[in-house]
C-alpha cells in the first residue's frame, strides 16, 4: 500500500510541477464547461428575426402581422417589408424567416376564394430552420383557429356554438423530458462527458510517455513492483481528479446553466465511476504503447469531434448506416452519454439502464485487464519515432539552457 | 535570396514529411473526417420518426386519424400498443419518439358533436427528433381539426362550401430557402470536415517557431546569419501551401463526388479558404512563439481550436449567445471562417458583404504574425 501511495505521490508532484498539465487536469474542464455554458445560456431559441412582406395592406392582412407580433418566438423586423428586401435580408442574415401576404389576400377572402400565404425560413442553419418551422406551425394554427372562429361568427353562430364546433376534436401535445426544447438540457450533458473523456485521457495519457522521455520508466520496469501497483499508483490521482471534475461539472450544469438534472444520485455516481475507470485505464494503456507525449496530445485531441458525432448523441443512430452505428457502440462515450441522459433527463431507474451498466462494466473490466497486464520487458527504442525537424525528441526551448 | 528561400522551403517540406505523426494527421485526418461525416449524414433528414398509436376506439374515424399520421413523411407508425402504459414504456426505452392516443368513443363523440381529445406525447430528450416530430404533429393537428370541423358544420346544417371555407380558405405554403430539403448533410458535413482540417492545420502551425528555436540546430541557424524573417516566411509559405493542397481533394470529393452544394465560384471559395489558412497559421505561429515546448504548443493550439466550432455560432447561433459574449466570439478567425462558409456555400450574398470577411481575416493574420515576431525577438534576446 505504501509503494502504491508513493507512486501516487510522485505523480501528484509531477502534475503540480508541470504547470500546463496542472491547468489541463484542474482548470481546463471547468473553463470549457463554463465557456460552453455561456454559449448555451439562453437555452431556448426565441425571437427569430422575421420579415413580413404585406402586399395587401388590409385589415385582414394586418391580423396576420399581429399574430406574429404577438408571438414571443418571432421578432418582426420592420425595415424588411419588400420581397427584394426579404431576399436580401435572408441572404445577409438580417432576417431568418419571412411571411409574404399576397396583394389580393383580402379580396380573395371576400370573394370566398382560396388564398395562399407564403412562409419562408432559412434552411442554411438547421437549428434555426427546424425551430422556425415549428414556430410557424404554432402561430399559424392559432391564426387559423381565430380565422375560423371569426368566419363562423359571420355565419351567425353564437360563441357557445363556435366553441362547441371548434373543440369537437382537440389535440393535446405533451413534450416529455424537455418540454421547453432547451438546447442546453439537450446538449450540455453530452458536452460535459466529452470534455471529461478527452481531458481524462489527455491527463493520464502522458504519464508513461513522460517517464519514457525522461528515461525513468526503466526504474518502474526494474523495480520489484507488480504491474497492478504501478497502474494503481499512477492512475489514482487522475481517477480522483476526474471523479471530482465529473461532480463539479454536473453541479455547475445544474446550478448555473439550468440544465435539467434529475434521477437517482446513486446511478449518476455509478455511471461516473464506471466511466472514470474506463477512461483512466484506457489512458494508461494508450500511454504505455504511445511513442511520446506529442503524439498522444495530437491524436487524442483530434478524436473528440468524430467521437461526439458517431455516438448518435445529436444525430440519431437509427438514421446512420449500421456500420457507423455499430462503431459508435464500441466507444465508451456513446454508452455514458446515453446512460447519463436516461438517468438525468428521463429519470429512469436501474432496470432501464441494465444493458448500459453491463456493457460499461465489461468495458471497464477489459481496459483494467489491459492496464494491469502489460509486459515489464523493456522494448528497444522504436526506430523512426518522433522526428520533428529531425530531432529525436520533441522541441523544447529549455534545451538551450 | 530566392535560392535561400527555396532551400528553406525544401527543408521544411522534408521535415514535415519526416514527422510521421503530423504526416498521417494531415494526410488522413480531413479525408477520414469527410468519409465519416458523409456516412453519418448519409440519410440527411430526420423523417420516418418511430410513432406508436394507441387506438382505443378502433373505429373508422380513428383509422382516419391513423391515415393522416401515415400521410406525413416525418412520422412512421412503428407499432400499436394496447394501452397507455405500454406506450409510456416504449417512449421511456427510446423505441418510439411519438405516441398518439385516440380515446374510446372517439367516433361516437364526434358523431354526437361532443368534445373529444386526442393525446400526443413527444420524447423531447433529443430535440433534433423532437422539433421535427412537433412540426409534423402540428401539421396533422391542423388538417385533422379542419376535417372534423367541416364534418361537424355540415352535420349542423351549414352549407358544405361554407363549411370548407371556414377551415380551408387560407392555405399556408412553406419554403425553406437555401436548403429546401432541410438536408442536414448540406448544413453540417462540410463544416465538420473543415473543423477537422483546421485542427490538423493548427497542430502543424504550432510547430512553426518552437520547432526551430526549441532544437539545438537553432544555434547553427543563428550563426549562419540567416534572417529570422526569411526563415519563418519561407517555412510559412510551405505550411500554407500544404494546407491548401490538403483541402483540394476534400473539396473535390465534397463538391464533385458527394455533390454538396456550393453557391459561389470555386475560385472565390478557395481564396476564402486561403485567407483563413493564412490567418489560422498566424494564430498557430503566435502560439508557437510563446510556448516552451512542442507539447505545450499543441495543447494551447487545441485549447483554442477545439471549442472554436461551437463558439463560431455555426450551429447554435451567435445571436442566441449572451450579448456581452458575442464580440468575444468574433475574435477567433474560426468564427469568421465558419460563418463565411455558411454564407458562401448556401447563400452567396455577394462581394460587398463578404469582402469584410476577407479583410478581417487578413488583419488578424497581420496582427498575429506581428505579435509572433515580437515574442520570438524577446525570446532570442533572453538567450543572447
Amino acid at each position: 500500500m505504501k509503494q502504491l501511495l508513493n507512486i501516487a505521490y510522485y505523480e501528484v508532484v509531477h502534475i503540480f510541477k508541470d504547470r500546463i498539465l496542472f491547468l489541463v487536469v484542474f482548470v481546463v474542464p471547468l473553463i470549457y464547461a463554463s465557456l460552453l455554458g455561456l454559449i448555451y445560456a439562453s437555452s431556448i431559441l426565441q425571437q427569430v428575426p422575421l420579415g413580413i412582406v404585406n402586399l395587401d395592406h388590409s385589415a385582414e392582412s394586418r391580423a396576420i402581422i399581429s399574430a406574429f407580433e404577438n408571438s414571443n418566438d418571432f421578432r418582426v423586423i420592420p425595415s424588411v417589408d419588400t420581397y427584394a428586401g426579404l431576399e436580401q435580408g435572408m441572404k445577409n442574415g438580417t432576417v431568418r424567416a419571412g411571411v409574404v401576404i399576397p396583394e389580393d389576400y383580402s379580396q380573395r377572402l371576400a370573394q370566398h376564394q382560396l388564398t395562399q400565404i407564403l412562409t419562408v425560413y432559412d434552411g442554411s442553419n438547421l437549428i434555426y430552420g427546424y425551430n422556425t418551422r415549428r414556430f410557424f406551425q404554432l402561430v399559424l394554427n392559432t391564426f387559423s383557429a381565430e380565422h375560423t372562429a371569426a368566419y363562423l361568427g359571420g355565419l351567425g353562430m353564437s360563441k357557445q356554438e363556435i366553441k362547441s364546433v371548434m373543440d369537437s376534436v382537440s389535440v393535446t401535445t405533451q413534450v416529455w423530458y424537455n418540454p421547453n426544447y432547451s438546447y442546453s438540457t439537450f446538449i450540455f450533458p453530452g458536452l460535459i462527458i466529452i470534455i471529461l473523456h478527452q481531458i481524462g485521457l489527455l491527463g493520464i495519457g502522458l504519464t508513461i510517455t513522460r517517464e519514457k522521455e525522461r528515461n525513468t520508466w526503466l526504474q518502474y520496469l526494474c523495480a520489484a513492483l507488480p504491474q497492478w501497483k504501478i497502474f494503481m499508483g499512477k492512475a489514482l490521482p487522475y481517477f480522483i481528479v476526474n471523479f471530482f471534475n465529473y461532480g463539479l461539472l454536473l453541479w455547475l450544469a445544474a446550478r448555473f446553466i439550468n440544465v435539467k438534472l434529475e434521477g437517482s444520485l446513486a446511478l449518476i455516481l455509478l455511471l461516473g465511476l464506471l466511466f472514470n475507470m474506463i477512461i483512466t485505464s484506457l489512458g494508461f494503456v494508450i500511454s504505455l504503447y504511445a511513442p511520446n507525449s506529442l503524439q498522444v496530445s495530437r491524436y487524442l485531441m483530434l478524436m473528440s469531434i468524430p467521437l461526439f458525432f458517431i455516438s448518435g448523441y445529436t444525430w440519431p443512430g437509427t438514421h446512420m448506416p449500421a456500420l457507423l452505428y455499430g462503431l459508435g457502440k464500441l466507444m465508451p462515450f456513446t454508452w455514458m452519454a446515453e446512460g447519463l441522459r436516461w438517468v438525468t433527463l428521463k429519470d429512469l431507474g436501474a432496470n432501464y439502464l441494465a444493458i448500459t451498466i453491463i456493457i460499461m462494466s465489461c468495458m471497464a473490466a477489459v481496459t483494467l485487464f489491459l492496464a494491469v497486464t502489460f509486459t515489464k520487458r523493456r522494448n528497444p527504442a522504436a526506430e523512426g519515432g518522433l522526428v520533428v525537424n529531425s530531432g529525436s525528441t520533441y522541441p523544447k526551448k529549455n534545451l538551450l539552457d | 535570396m530566392f535560392k535561400q528561400c527555396l532551400a528553406i522551403m525544401k527543408r521544411e517540406l522534408f521535415y514535415m514529411w519526416r514527422d510521421k505523426g503530423l504526416r498521417y494527421i494531415l494526410l488522413i485526418g480531413p479525408l477520414l473526417g469527410l468519409f465519416l461525416f458523409v456516412g453519418i449524414y448519409s440519410h440527411p433528414r430526420i423523417d420516418h420518426i418511430a410513432t406508436a398509436v394507441v387506438d382505443l376506439d378502433q373505429s373508422v374515424a380513428s383509422r382516419q386519424v391513423i391515415a393522416e399520421l401515415r400521410n406525413t413523411q416525418d412520422l412512421e407508425i412503428a407499432c400499436y400498443p394496447d394501452n397507455f402504459e405500454q406506450l409510456e414504456e416504449l417512449v421511456k426505452r427510446g423505441q418510439v419518439m411519438v405516441g398518439v392516443v385516440i380515446p374510446e368513443n372517439y367516433a361516437k363523440n364526434i358523431a354526437l358533436q361532443r368534445q373529444t381529445r386526442v393525446a400526443v406525447v413527444i420524447d423531447g430528450a433529443n430535440i433534433t427528433y423532437a422539433t421535427n416530430a412537433a412540426s409534423a404533429v402540428l401539421t396533422v393537428t391542423r388538417t385533422l381539426g379542419a376535417q372534423v370541423g367541416v364534418k361537424t358544420l355540415i352535420a349542423r346544417g351549414v352549407q358544405p362550401n361554407q363549411a370548407r371555407e371556414a377551415y380551408q380558405s387560407i392555405e399556408f405554403r412553406e419554403e425553406a430557402w437555401f436548403n429546401p430539403t432541410l438536408n442536414y448533410a448540406y448544413f453540417l458535413v462540410l463544416a465538420l470536415v473543415l473543423n477537422i482540417w483546421q485542427q490538423c492545420c493548427m497542430l502543424a502551425s504550432c510547430m512553426n517557431i518552437v520547432g526551430e528555436n526549441g532544437v539545438r540546430s537553432w544555434l547553427q541557424i543563428k550563426a549562419s546569419g540567416l534572417s529570422a524573417f526569411k526563415l519563418f516566411f519561407s517555412k510559412s509559405i510551405v505550411h500554407i501551401g500544404v494546407f491548401m493542397l490538403l483541402i483540394l481533394p476534400v473539396y473535390y470529393l465534397a463538391f464533385v463526388i458527394f455533390k454538396l452544394p456550393l453557391n459561389c465560384g470555386i475560385i472565390t471559395f478557395l481564396l476564402f479558404t486561403l485567407i483563413f489558412a493564412i490567418s489560422l497559421h498566424s494564430l498557430g505561429t503566435l502560439i508557437s512563439s510563446f510556448s516552451s515546448n512542442a507539447v505545450d504548443a499543441s495543447r494551447f493550439g487545441m485549447v483554442v481550436a477545439l471549442p472554436s466550432f461551437v463558439i463560431s455560432g455555426f450551429t447554435w447561433p451567435i445571436a442566441a449567445m449572451p450579448q456581452w459574449f458575442q464580440p468575444v466570439a468574433w475574435v477567433l478567425p474560426q468564427t469568421w471562417f465558419f460563418q463565411g462558409i455558411n454564407y458562401f456555400v448556401l447563400k452567396n450574398p455577394g462581394w460587398e458583404m463578404m469582402s469584410r470577411y476577407f479583410l478581417v481575416l487578413g488583419m488578424m493574420a497581420v496582427l498575429c504574425y506581428g505579435l509572433a515576431a515580437l515574442f520570438t525577438h524577446c525570446f532570442q534576446a533572453r538567450f543572447r
